[in-house]
């Protein structure tokens, strides 16, 4: 069921793809399979592939796996919707519960560069205070890391990306932004006027795009099909940024390479099984990173179980796979006097937090906070959407698809609350590896539902109130978080704050698959900040001796 | 499986340093050369500054025209007062050349225009949600280009300017236009975040260009007049260059000069460095004025 | 319900544009493919093809397109090659299998209305059994497949995916179509590239 065809694997011979070129390569060191790495990272995404990037350049040597092809832009991407679905993880994941998740398109990338390589590049930190959102506000529990540290640390990573953000950005506390804000376009100015109408603050929305540019990235050219690839090269994703620097720094990244199973041998990892090039391998490491995201990573410790851990590697506590998050992705709809024409430029270049950084106001009837931006779907995204909310077919489904170019709509990005029974499992069929497929049941608490509400009745008075009529409200969500959460206490998490799993202490996790609450913003910044706080904190741990030892 | 190699290799495909040195230095080397050339030129046989000053309306005029029309062509020229602007730039270039006494309503007319083009470019920005904001004043209608086309009308009207006063006069005033325009391109290069470090060049020069110039107007010394007639020259070898930067940056954009019909609006406007070159070429008129040449 | 279809970009087509620098040639390959190579029915059996297409016809009716989109060939070819979508609900059977319960049910749903095979009803009557289908109101038996599922998520998904990134469809509802290298300059409101769909002509809406 995997279907589309996936190139060779082009990261061999000791050269692996210059992503600047429309075909050429650089030069990538090897290593054996016999040679025991440092470090084997699974997964080459926001996490991983910042990770590899940083314990490369810190001297580690790194082999970084990833299931997905690694892509040529310039010449591999079509502007072509259905062409690039190769970008995204299409072997099924079994949904179920009263809300199931819709994986694929909607949240799963398999590519050397992860689902930043189709990510729609909203770059927002959390608010500080989601770090200790059980102390500070009452619900969920807390992270096991300071909000000041993160905040270097996204700092870090938006030089990194050259995140092209407004000057002054309304909430929170102060950013500065490398690259200057892109031009908002009609889609944003929806927003705006709707948020200037209600009194509320809004903001060009901070993109992982340049805005000028940068290296061998040329500005962003507004052809809006981010979601499917940006062929300029503009988007900043790990596959242009940390990607070329881990290689650069001696990391190797090996393409269309499965993980299967992580080995252990006395409570220690000793690498990971592979399939690549139509043969299963075994490639020996002194530490194996799983940054695979929230479905992956979780399935990848379940699969490896063993006669000592069987019930999955790390999950003495029973974490492994619980808390699994989705963002809530309601969004309202309506049709604008103007020409909007709203796949000009990338999706969402307006957006507002508001809701993020209220707690005490009588309407406010829920836990946790969302954001919400404006929207640009390419047609069959929009059209998707219409027939799965709404059911419509025949002319009238015509009629109300040749309105695209007067839509304009708010989505919002909703934090939902962690639950235990949210939760990737095995099902009992395989894939073509022979490795069995993720299950995954999920649904909304009340919490959620009442957020769910209440955003959609705000958004759509905003967008009422910016000249927005036959309003349509239409439910999904986006983004996964957690599913390995790191936490402070072995009995209800399954890694340290450092990532290193509590059972395994050669065993770490690195991806979204960490985070313990889902914050009200877009999660990459969040994931890649903490992967590069997660590879400092690896360095000076080897630095003190400390990598080898066990917890305690 | 291939061996692992002893070094970590070192390849260009780093998009880790975002300033693009290589060719500022180059640019800046070619500013050196062309303006080093320019402060060696010996004083050839001395236009006269009226003709300079002529010279210098009509290469004013030609950088709104071209600038003004493309602007305006990315507008869509959906206000017909948009015409107004390349139509009087032409006027006023071509007034340069005739019977100046006859171009005088048309130079006047170029200042009223370029007077009521602010006021226009203005409510181009307020009438975008957010008002006054950075992404507006980045985006909306330049909020300061509408006075370059003034300029060239003020500079045709200079062709009248006969006395050391009237230098001075003229002194003080291209060296307030040179401080507008600097902020015009301190605003765009802020927005290009100066990805190229010579996209600081022409907020440094001129401003200290500026300043000498304002001196000369204020005290007409003669002990500063020749650095002040260097920085000039400087400037005018600056808007050359800049040209050529700026046609290097559209390229730099994505499909480059083969897809001009973004690209050239997407990028950086080709016309807008030579306005340096012609507000330095007044300028020095205005110090031969104040030095009692002709 | 049905009734005509007004076009407001009628002269548009993407397709004008495959010389110009808003197509690369990646994606002249990729649309090559799409334009001319339509693979013919491998997966449906004879007898369920003129269901499938039946349904194409309710969902999508293309009588104004003098080039309809072949939408049942690419179904065909998607199930063919198991082109997956990354999720299947616990719920339904694998897509397959989904597709062949549901056309075979259509019929049945069709022949408990008193006709031979839902190919056979008028247009009007499709999209009445479609709309009874969507609410639950069943005649035939799914055989516990949850129907809204099917008939929104696998059904009605997969054509709108097929037509809307079909240039056809992209030309209908004026989207830009290819956009690479070249993208767009004119970004505000009721602004438009000169190698973007003029102005719609607008019915009162
Ligand atoms: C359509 C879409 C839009 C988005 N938009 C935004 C946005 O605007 N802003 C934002 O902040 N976030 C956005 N996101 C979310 C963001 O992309 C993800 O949260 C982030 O990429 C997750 O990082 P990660 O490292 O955990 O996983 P990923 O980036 O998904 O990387 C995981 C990688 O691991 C590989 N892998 C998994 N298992 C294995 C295995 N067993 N063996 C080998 N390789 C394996 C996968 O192929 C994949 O490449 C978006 C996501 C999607 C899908
Ligand atoms: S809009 Fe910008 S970031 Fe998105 S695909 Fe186009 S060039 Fe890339």
């Amino acid at each position: 069921m995997m279907a589309l065809q996936d190139p060779d694997p082009r990261a061999i011979d000791g050269h692996a793809p210059d992503v600047f070129s429309r075909d050429g390569t650089v030069p990538m060191r090897q290593f054996s399979d016999r040679e025991e790495v440092d470090f084997a990272i699974v997964g080459t995404g926001c996490g991983g592939g910042v990770l590899a990037a940083k314990l490369a350049e810190a001297g580690f040597s790194v082999v970084a796996f990833d299931a997905g092809a690694f892509w040529w832009p310039l010449s591999d991407f079509a502007s072509d919707e259905r062409a690039q679905d190769k970008l995204y993880w299409l072997d099924p994941r079994i949904s179920e519960g009263d809300d199931p998740l819709e994986f694929g398109q909607n949240n799963s990338g398999r590519s050397v560069g992860g689902s930043s390589v189709h990510f729609q590049m909203v770059a927002l930190r959390f608010r500080p205070e989601w770090f200790r959102s059980r102390s500070l506000l009452g619900y969920a529990v807390d992270w096991p890391v300071d909000w000041r540290e993160m905040w270097h640390y996204y700092d870090e990573v938006e030089r990194a990306c050259a995140i092209s953000g407004p000057v002054t950005y309304p909430w929170g506390p102060k950013r500065h932004y490398p690259y200057r804000a892109h031009e908002v376009n009609a889609a944003g100015q929806v927003l705006a006027r709707g948020a200037e109408a209600l009194g509320v603050p809004w903001a060009p929305t901070p993109l992982a795009t340049v805005s000028a540019p940068r290296g061998k990235s040329p500005p962003c050219v507004y052809r809006g099909m981010c979601k499917i690839g940006c062929s300029t090269n503009a988007k900043q994703s790990v596959l242009v940024t940390y990607i070329p620097r881990a290689l650069d720094a001696g990391a190797e990244i090996r393409d269309l390479a499965m993980v299967g199973r992580i080995e252990t041998d006395k409570g220690r990892a000793t690498g990971v099984e592979y399939h690549r090039a139509g043969q299963w391998r075994f490639q020996r490491a002194r530490n194996v990173v799983c940054a695979g995201y929230s479905i992956e990573t979780p399935r990848l410790l379940l699969n490896s179980a063993n006669a000592r851990q069987p019930g999955g590697l790390a999950n003495s506590s029973g974490t492994v796979g619980r808390y699994l998050m989705a963002h809530l992705n309601d969004a309202v709809w309506g049709v604008m006097d103007d020409e909007i024409r709203w796949y000009k430029g990338p999706p969402s270049m307006a957006c507002c937090e508001h809701w993020n950084y209220i707690d005490d106001h009588p309407d406010k009837d829920f836990d946790g906070g969302y954001s919400f931006m404006s929207q640009g779907p390419l047609p069959t995204d929009f059209a998707r959407m219409l027939v799965t909310n709404e059911g419509v077919f025949g002319t009238e489904l015509r009629r109300q698809m040749a309105l695209y170019n007067r839509m304009a709509g708010l989505k919002m990005v909703g934090e939902t609350i962690p639950q235990a029974d949210n939760r990737v499992t095995l099902a009992d069929e395989i894939d073509d590896f022979g490795l069995r497929r993720a299950r995954v049941t999920y649904s909304y608490c009340d919490n959620d539902r009442r957020m769910q509400r209440h955003a959609r009745d705000f958004m759509a008075r905003m967008l009422g109130a910016a000249g927005g009529r036959d309003l349509l409200e239409t439910g999904s969500t986006a983004h996964l978080m957690g599913g390995c959460r790191m936490g402070n206490d072995p009995e209800t998490s399954v890694t340290d704050s450092d990532g290193r799993t509590w059972d395994i202490p050669n065993l770490w996790v690195c991806d979204g698959s960490l985070m313990p609450t889902a914050g009200g913003v877009n999660p990459s910044m969040t994931i890649m900040a903490n992967a590069a706080r997660i590879a400092d904190r690896i360095t000076t741990l080897a630095a003190h001796g400390e990598l080898d030892r066990a917890h305690g | 499986m291939v061996p692992a190699q002893e070094k970590s290799v070192r390849h260009p495909a780093r998009n880790t340093s975002s300033r693009d040195w290589r060719s500022a230095a180059l640019g800046i080397g070619a500013l050196a050369a062309l303006g080093g050339a320019a402060l060696l030129m010996r004083r050839r046989t001395r236009l006269d500054p009226r003709r300079k000053i002529r010279q210098s309306a009509a290469a004013m005029g030609g950088s709104i025209l071209a600038d003004s029309a493309m602007e305006h062509l990315r507008g869509g020229f959906h206000n017909p007062a948009m015409y107004a602007a390349p139509a009087l730039a032409t006027l006023s270039m071509l007034g340069t050349t005739g019977n100046a006494r006859a171009a005088r309503p048309v130079h006047a007319a170029a200042v009223a225009v370029g007077a009521a083009g602010l006021g226009f470019h203005a409510y181009n920005i307020l009438k975008r949600p957010g008002g006054v904001s950075w992404n507006n004043l980045f985006y909306a209608a330049p909020i300061g280009a509408p006075g370059g086309l003034a300029v060239t009308g003020i500079l045709g009207l200079a062709d009248a300017a006969r006395t050391r006063d009237h230098g001075r006069l003229l002194a003080g005033f291209i060296a307030l236009a040179t401080l507008a325009e600097v902020a015009e391109v301190a605003l765009l290069h802020f927005r290009g975040a100066w990805h190229n470090p010579a996209m600081v060049l022409p907020v440094t020069v001129p401003p200290a260009t500026a300043a000498l110039l304002l001196g000369q107007a204020l005290h007409p010394r003669t002990t500063t007049r020749p650095l002040a007639r260097s920085a000039l020259r400087l400037m005018g070898a600056m808007g050359v260059i800049g040209t050529g930067f700026h046609i290097y940056g559209v390229s730099r954009n994505m499909g480059g000069w083969g897809n001009w019909r973004q690209t050239a609006f997407a990028g950086p406007p080709v016309p807008a460095p030579s306005s340096f070159t012609a507000l330095a070429l007044a300028g020095d008129a205005a110090l031969d004025l104040i030095g009692g040449t002709p | 319900m049905s009734g005509t279809f007004h076009r407001p970009y009628p002269a548009w087509n993407v397709l004008d544009k495959w010389d110009s620098p808003s197509f690369n040639d990646t994606t002249r390959e990729v649309l090559r493919q799409r334009l001319e190579e339509v693979p013919g029915r491998r997966f449906f059996t004879a007898d369920e093809w003129p269901t499938l297409v039946a349904l194409c016809d309710a969902v999508l009716p293309q009588d104004d397109n003098p080039d309809p989109v072949p939408l049942a060939n690419w179904i065909d070819a998607a199930l063919f090659e198991g082109r997956g979508n990354g999720t299947r609900h616990a719920d339904m059977p694998a897509p397959p299998d989904a597709w062949r319960l549901g056309l075979a049910a259509l019929d049945a749903e069709a022949g408990a209305r008193g006709a031979a095979d839902f190919a056979s009803l008028d247009r009007e009557e499709r999209g009445a059994v479609l709309r009874d289908v969507d609410a639950g109101r069943l005649r035939a038996d799914w055989q516990g497949m949850p129907v809204r599922r099917f008939f929104r998520n696998l059904v009605l998904a997969e054509i709108v995916a097929i037509y809307y990134s079909h240039p056809t469809g992209q030309s209908e509802i004026g989207f830009g179509g290819p956009a690479s290298p070249r993208g767009y300059v004119r970004l505000q409101p009721n602004r438009a590239d000169s190698w973007e769909a003029p102005p719609g002509k607008w019915e009162r809406t």
